[in-house]
């Protein structure tokens, strides 16, 4: 096999890795609470502030920024769910989705007057791994082991905890649960700190890829909704591999085309998926 | 959905936006109280991008750059006593920003003239829409050729370089010291162009690959990609598979930053990087992120005025170069100016001093027919101005109607944070280190 193009395959995979987890974490809330943060980038934009901040001004170790990133988004994520997605919950979805459209630019603007415009690097970097002629970078393989290790978490978390079982029964069906005796208030708010967790995770894997300024959340968060529809919205099994296939359809068909068309083709695919399958390629 | 995503953005970034406007607005009282100009204001537009990913990519210190040449001229005295106050607009690094922007400064401002303008991709569809309007769009910044060529625009004029230019200048470079530092002739140099998709990249990538195929270098790859992509591993790869020995690169930020970083990480080596404006031009950021992983990079752009021996412009500019880089670096505390703050400045000041003030002489106010006469007949010559070229339009009924022909780039390497010219050779600070020393984590390995 071609040295060349099977980088570019290994590429794919680790770049879906880093598109998996904000997939996850935008499934979830919108399979438990029927809501789209349409802002949910610029949570992880917060994120990678708050590591940036924590790790070059404030002296943190890395590890303990990375830890304190989690919470911090957490609780954006709580903060929004009780401000802007609670008060709006029996509103038309469009009105849900031009609120959250709305906080979006409110963190960025919030962003822009604080950080301003600058470009910030957290200047970590790991060497890469040479096999062959075959390069892969370290700092992607990390934060793809990483990636693999959060979506492993977040299954045994819903798959064998009271509140998970809580939170996929309200997915299932939202309004027979409340019968039996799940509160769904409860199982909202918990959803909503647990999609900010995996915000500030993502974050984490980000920040020692991309440079930090406010608009960062333009460049992954447009691909990550369409890898969400793709998957099937509310699918989180079904986003899992659609992250993945999206990375490897970006980056092979960088390979075989030109770095521009390979968008062209996962988005070409995205749209016969639309066309085939309106639920998404995973859908039940 | 667009519309009230814009609406809520400008309501966020009032505080912002009216720091960037208190920025000049109370340059102008200052001058109107202190200095001699008193008189009623003459107001120009100011359309930068102060927000989104063009502000780090330069568009933030080519403002800088215009606003202190307007503290300065009205502190000179304006036109006669009159003060310019300038009327700042933020087109936010979206093109339907820049046009609804244009329109409210024209319509609702009622403005003769806007200048700034960084990005080739808003200059491209405004540069029509000015010329309908009969209005002045005075570019200081914007490259792409495709603005100007084979349009025959009245209204809209250039002093800055234009993206063949860049092209011209890049691949001579290579040409000139092909033989004599990669030891090789030029014919066999491997050339390799990656550009963001827009206007400007691809300006100046489809010169690099014209001015190639002139001197039969090989181009061995010649690939776009979008400025907000989030990984270019791909692109690294197919590098490294095409093996070049000189990467020509032509992008924003942070997609610059990006490539960087992985190329470093995908093992891409090389003999030289050469850099085309924009992000290229914001050393310090590039060395704040890499360190000296940076050093020997190239970039083509307008010199900034700190690289030139002032002593050789012409009488009475490099005293104006010496008080704009002190006020600069005192006010934004830069050790090396980007190249966009010495183009913000320049076109800003030749627009104040060469076309604005003889016009409104002329004719008592402000109109941009006038104004339009006024660029037509300005004759700088080469040294006249801080960033050492001239000044004069190409007249309408020509391909490149509105350009300054006597514009020029230079080509610039850093280290340490610092850069120098390295070509054209007869203005050049030193000889260029090529090929990249072996400390570079780029240089090819023999």
């Amino acid at each position: 096999m071609d040295p060349f193009l099977l980088e570019a395959l290994v590429n794919g995979v680790l770049l879906g890795g880093v598109f998996a987890l904000p997939v996850l974490g935008l499934n979830l809330v919108f399979g438990v609470v029927d809501v789209i943060w349409l802002c949910y980038a610029e949570l992880v934009m917060v994120g990678m502030y708050a590591v940036w901040f924590l790790h070059t001004q404030a002296g943190w170790p890395l590890a303990l920024a990375f830890a304190a990133c989690l919470p911090v988004v957490a609780a954006l994520g709580v903060a929004l769910h009780l401000l802007v997605v609670r008060p709006l919950l029996g509103a038309p979805p469009i009105n849900q989705v031009l609120a959250t459209g709305g906080v979006l630019f409110v963190l960025q603007g919030g962003a822009t007057l604080v950080f301003s415009t600058d470009f910030r690097s957290l200047g970590v970097e790991m060497p890469p791994m040479e096999v062959g002629e075959v390069f892969v970078s370290g700092t992607k393989l990390a934060a793809f082991v990483a990636a693999l290790f959060g979506a492993a978490a977040l299954w045994a978390f819903l798959k064998f905890t009271y509140v998970g079982t809580a939170i996929r029964a309200i997915a299932r069906d939202r309004e027979v649960m409340p019968l039996m005796g799940v509160d769904p208030r409860r199982s909202y708010l918990v959803t909503s700190a647990i999609g900010g967790t995996l915000a500030g995770f993502a974050a984490c894997l980000l920040v020692v890829q991309l440079d930090v300024h406010p608009f960062v959340g333009l460049s992954f968060g447009p691909i990550t909704f369409i890898i969400c529809v793709m998957g099937g919205l509310g699918n989180m099994l079904g986003g899992f591999l659609a992250a993945f296939l999206m990375g490897i359809l970006v980056s092979v068909g960088g390979f075989w085309w030109n770095t521009e068309m390979s968008y062209v083709v996962a988005f070409a695919f995205f749209i016969v998926v639309m066309f085939l399958r309106p639920r998404g390629l995973f859908a039940r | 959905m667009p519309n009230a995503s814009a609406t809520t953005r400008r309501g966020l970034l009032q505080a912002g936006a009216a720091g960037a406007l208190a920025a000049t607005v109370p340059a102008t009282a200052r001058a109107q109280q202190s200095g001699p100009a008193r008189g009623e204001p003459l107001r120009v537009g100011v359309m930068t991008d102060l927000s989104g990913p063009f502000a780090g990519a330069g568009s933030q210190p080519l403002f800088w750059g215009a606003e202190v040449a307007i503290e300065l001229f009205n502190e000179r005295g304006g036109v006669d006593g009159r003060p310019v106050q300038a009327v700042t607009a933020d087109s936010q690094s979206r093109t339907e920003t820049a046009i609804n922007e244009a329109e409210r400064l024209l319509g609702q401002e009622r403005l003769e003239v806007i200048t700034g303008i960084y990005s080739s991709a808003h200059a491209v569809p405004l540069a029509q829409r000015f010329e309908q309007a009969r209005k002045v769009m005075w570019i200081t910044s914007a490259i792409s050729v495709a603005v100007l060529k084979v349009r025959n625009l009245r209204y809209v004029f250039r002093p800055t370089v234009h993206s063949d230019q860049y092209g011209e200048a890049s691949v001579s470079f290579v040409h000139e010291h092909a033989q004599a530092r990669l030891g090789m002739p030029p014919e066999r140099v491997r050339l390799a162009a990656i550009y963001e998709d827009g206007p400007y990249g691809t300006g100046v990538a489809a010169a690099i690959e014209a001015q190639a195929r002139s001197r039969n270098m090989p181009l061995v790859l010649k690939e776009g990609y979008s400025a907000s992509a989030p990984d270019l591993s791909t692109l690294v790869t197919k590098l490294r598979r095409e093996r070049p020995d000189v990467v020509l690169h032509t992008g924003y930020n942070p997609d610059i930053t990006l490539f960087l970083r992985q190329a470093k990480a995908g093992g891409l080596r090389f003999r030289a990087l050469i850099g085309h404006g924009a992000g290229h031009a914001q050393i310090d950021r590039l060395t704040e992120t890499f360190g000296n992983d940076v050093n020997h990079i190239y970039n083509v752009d307008p010199v900034g005025t700190q690289m030139l021996d002032w002593s050789k412009l012409r009488p009475g500019v490099g005293d104006l170069a010496r008080v704009f880089v002190e006020r600069y670096q005192a006010k934004h505390r830069v050790r090396d100016l980007p190249a966009h703050a010495s183009m913000g400045f320049n076109n800003t000041w030749v627009f104040l001093e060469h076309v604005l003030k003889p016009s409104v002489r002329r004719t008592g106010g402000l109109s941009a027919d006038a104004l339009r006469e006024a660029a037509l007949e300005v004759d700088i010559p080469v040294g006249g101005t801080i960033q050492g070229y001239g000044v004069k339009f190409v007249p309408p009924g020509n391909p490149m109607s509105g350009q300054n022909e006597r514009s020029f780039p230079v080509v610039m390497q850093f280290e340490g944070g610092r850069g120098r010219v390295v070509w054209p050779t007869a203005i050049a600070g030193g000889p260029p280190v090529l090929p990249l020393p072996p400390s570079s984590p780029f240089a090819l390995r023999s």
